[in-house]
């Protein structure tokens, strides 16, 4: 077995080698495609015949990597030469394997191009210093332009924009990635952001990043602009099976700003400068299938916040907590083989916004204000209400709230002719929710008064929070047309409302809605 | 996002005006109407909203405890129209604001009552009208002036001793302390934002006086020299009258006056540079108007 591996070996790695040449004498793609599916089948079945052939690994090295840094790429290749050095059993496959993880991590920096080439060799048996198992591997890679200026349009959450980006990757040579953002849109008036990321330890799961914006943006459902300068530091890492974290600090300057004519009473109250200086935590597990169009797995995802508390500083102070559960199972037809393309999918969110006490407590607790209260209802949540159509309002304003919860049901029919396999689809929906503020109980109290006792905020609470479900939610439903394009979702809907409160503001009939995360 | 979003935010019973925008069919129409099925109360509003709006709110700027008992403010500007206000009869309170509640980016401005039945209730009256809703609203008589005689007067306050206030607050490194206490530590308990509006406040200030002044740079004993020169003016001017141009009540231009002899005056501002305060002294007459508008509207002692 040993004996033949060899020449075969030189054989299939002169087929790549050819590979190569082909692609520089620029012969055609079919060919080049065809050469590599003959080395691949060769590697397949030399690998299959050889995977237990026992190896040591006498060097590996990487060609091409002008600007990464040795110190970078050392704790990558180190365990392997370990492993092979100190494991007596080891087989061409586990050298393979390992060497394999390796790739799919360098890939994982985005600063090589897809392509990573491996090779294997066997050292001339003439050098005394080898012995008859000794491999050597090298990866061959190809490094990304490291500028990169990208300009473009885009759509968000319900907002169109028109950006500038420049991407500066692997700076120091260890895959750290600088962007610089600014951009200008429908509701983001004008946006810039600095964004500086480097992985830790070599993992490329594992980052920490550092980042500055500027921003100002329209807030036409409570009358006024909200001007953003601040920044953050980040940790954000992924765990074995796909979950992200992160925790992070922001301290954020924000203005209430711009206030229209016709702005209630409460949003004028709210104008003005305040700080928040908060932690931040999120999960998020994403299990669906599509995330434009989910239509089987699940999605869980969670993120507080706890802003001024302590010697966090800042003018706000209160614990927010987010969170959110959405599902979808295929539903199988009889007499359709495999996926139907039918689907029920049903989703739910709920936040809280607890007022802490400032600081240490001297001063008791601040009421919420209209910046950091739950805005709910539009295209991407509640469908069928306007953006920040539920919960409190002051004349032609939207406060948003303090507790909210919001819940989806859909039913996802592939079009007629159109087939499973396209990305539309015609929606049965209904959704609903509430979204409640802290009221003033006493009525006596100044809006801009000392602060709040413990126990007036913990009843203050626990009314709203009962509130949430006195009553049927505000509640619309319709029916519709889905577009899930890679990039974003379309949806055109047709909807009536079945309950709500006064003053909520509800849609009639048709509507647009562009997102990239729907309830 | 859709086409008759306007419409659904002017009012919420958008059906029966889309048909501006385009023709509902009849049945569809009928089948709008039947919904919503069902509507509860409204829901309540936030912990910081404004209770109390049936009165006239005229937001300037002060302190929480100031405002609660209607003090004066401590800006000229809001002072001015807070006195004006006041001794034209008109009933309101005051709220302590910033400039960016303001549509024009100034203070004051005056929130009428709000009323179900008037969308425009809520629209703010900027400074310029207040003179108007003042005379319209209130229940006394308040004298008027000639315009020509008024505008010589007017250009005094509006610039020798609005120069001299700029600078004796703003730009003045003895009462920076105070200019941190009035307008900066109110913002944010954050240094950085403070400094950062504070280096802002200045700029402005800085601006306003070259603008006013044309020289190239800020004097600031020329700037003192003349508001003492105003001040002799105006204490000609009042000559032994109560009030100025031998009105028997106090008009704007006394509110004006007294909106920096007032601030100017004020023992609970803690001047360390007292020159504005002493070119004021020197004129006892000027002295006695603010005492006569203070103890008359707001029954204090100066």
């Amino acid at each position: 077995m040993a004996k033949n591996a060899a020449p075969m070996g030189e054989d299939a790695f002169e087929t790549m080698l050819r590979k190569e040449t082909a692609s520089v004498e620029q012969k055609l793609a079919a060919e080049r495609a065809q050469a590599h599916a003959e080395s691949q089948q060769r590697n397949a079945d030399l690998l299959s015949q050889n995977s237990t052939l026992p190896v040591t690994l006498s060097s590996i090295q990487i060609h091409g990597a002008k600007y990464t840094r040795r110190s970078f790429l050392n704790p990558l290749l180190e365990p392997i030469l370990q492993s092979s050095a100190q494991n007596a059993n080891y087989t061409l496959s586990d050298m393979l394997q390992e060497v394999t993880e390796v790739v799919s991590k360098l890939q994982k920096f985005d600063i090589f191009k897809d392509q990573i080439h491996l090779h294997l060799s066997q050292p001339p048996h003439l050098d005394p210093s080898t012995t008859p198992t000794d491999f050597e591997v090298s990866l061959r890679v190809r490094e990304k332009s490291r500028l990169f200026l990208k300009t473009g349009t885009d759509v968000g959450n319900t907002e169109g924009s028109g950006y500038g980006t420049l991407l500066w990757r692997n700076i120091f040579g260890g895959a750290e990635l600088l962007s610089l953002n600014a951009s200008i849109g429908t509701r983001t008036r004008s946006a810039y952001s600095a964004d500086f990321s480097t992985p830790l330890f070599s993992n490329p799961d594992l980052r920490l990043s550092f980042d500055g914006i500027m921003s100002s943006t329209q807030k036409p459902w409570a009358s006024h602009e909200e001007a953003v300068k601040g920044g953050g530091v980040k940790l954000g890492w992924l765990n074995q099976s796909g979950d992200k974290y992160h925790v992070g600090y922001s301290g954020l300057w924000r203005q209430v700003t711009g206030l229209h004519d016709r702005a209630s009473p409460t949003i004028r109250g709210d104008a003005g400068d305040s700080v928040k200086s908060a932690l931040s935590t999120s999960f998020l597990r994403d299990r669906r299938d599509n995330p434009m169009l989910p239509q089987s797995g699940y999605l869980f995802r969670t993120a507080s916040e706890l802003a001024g508390w302590g010697s966090l500083g800042g003018d706000v102070a209160f614990s927010k907590s987010e969170m959110e559960v959405a599902g979808a199972v295929p539903i199988p037809i009889p007499g359709v083989k495999g996926f139907s393309g039918v689907s029920f999918g049903a989703g739910l969110r709920a936040g809280l916004l607890y007022p802490l006490p400032h600081s240490y407590g001297l001063h008791g607790a601040k009421p919420s204000r209209v910046n950091d209260r739950f805005t709910l209802g539009g295209p991407t949540d509640v469908r069928g209400f306007t953006l920040g159509g539920l919960g409190p309002r002051d004349g032609v304003d939207s406060l948003g709230g303090d507790v909210f919860a919001a819940g989806s049901m859909n039913l996802l029919l592939p079009l007629p002719r159109v087939g499973a396999e396209s990305p539309f689809r015609l929606q049965f929906f209904a959704n609903g929710g509430r979204c409640v503020a802290m009221k003033n109980k006493t009525k006596t109290h100044s809006p801009v008064g000392e602060g709040l006792k413990a126990g007036t905020v913990w009843d203050g609470m626990i009314t709203a929070s009962k509130d949430l479900a006195t009553g049927l939610p505000s509640l619309s439903a319709g029916v519709g047309l889905i577009y899930a394009h890679p990039a974003a979702r379309f949806e055109l809907n047709f909807s009536l409302p079945l309950v709500l409160r006064r003053g909520e503001e509800a849609r009639k009939g048709l509507t647009v809605g562009v997102g990239i995360n729907f309830l | 996002m859709s086409v008759d979003s306007k419409q659904s935010a002017a009012a919420p019973k958008a059906t029966a005006k889309a048909s501006d925008w385009f023709t509902i069919p009849a049945p569809l129409r009928r089948l709008f109407k039947h919904f919503p099925l069902l509507v509860y109360p409204a829901n309540e509003l936030p912990f910081r909203t404004l209770p109390n709006r049936e009165l006239p709110t005229l937001y300037v700027f002060s302190t929480d405890q100031d405002a609660l008992q209607g003090l004066p403010s401590f800006n000229p500007s809001c002072l001015k129209w807070q006195t004006f206000l006041k001794l034209a009869g008109a009933e309101f309170r005051i709220i302590p604001s910033t400039n960016h509640a303001s549509p024009n980016g100034a203070l004051p401005f005056l929130i009428r009552p709000s009323s179900a039945s008037d969308a425009d209730s809520q629209t703010p009256v900027p400074s310029n009208k207040l003179e108007k809703y003042a005379r319209g609203n209130g229940s006394t008589q308040v004298p008027e002036v000639s315009s020509l005689r008024l505008e010589a007067y007017q250009s005094l306050l509006d610039h020798r001793i609005r120069n001299a206030w700029l600078y004796s607050l703003y730009l003045n490194p003895k009462d920076t302390a105070l200019l941190f206490d009035l307008y900066i530590n109110p913002t944010s308990s954050t240094q950085v934002v403070r400094n950062t509006i504070w280096h802002q406040l200045q700029h402005a200030a800085e601006s306003e006086i070259l603008k006013s002044t044309g020289a190239p740079a800020v004097n600031p004993p020329a700037l003192y020299k003349g508001a003492e020169e105003a001040f002799e003016a105006l204490a000609t001017v009042l000559g032994g009258e109560a009030w100025f141009f031998g009105n028997l009540n106090p008009g704007l231009f006394d509110a004006t006056v007294f909106a920096y002899t007032h601030l100017v005056l004020d023992e609970k501002l803690s001047w360390q540079d007292s020159r504005l305060r002493d070119a004021l002294m020197n004129y006892p007459s000027l002295v006695e108007h603010r005492d006569r508008i203070l103890a008359r509207y707001w029954g204090l002692q100066g």
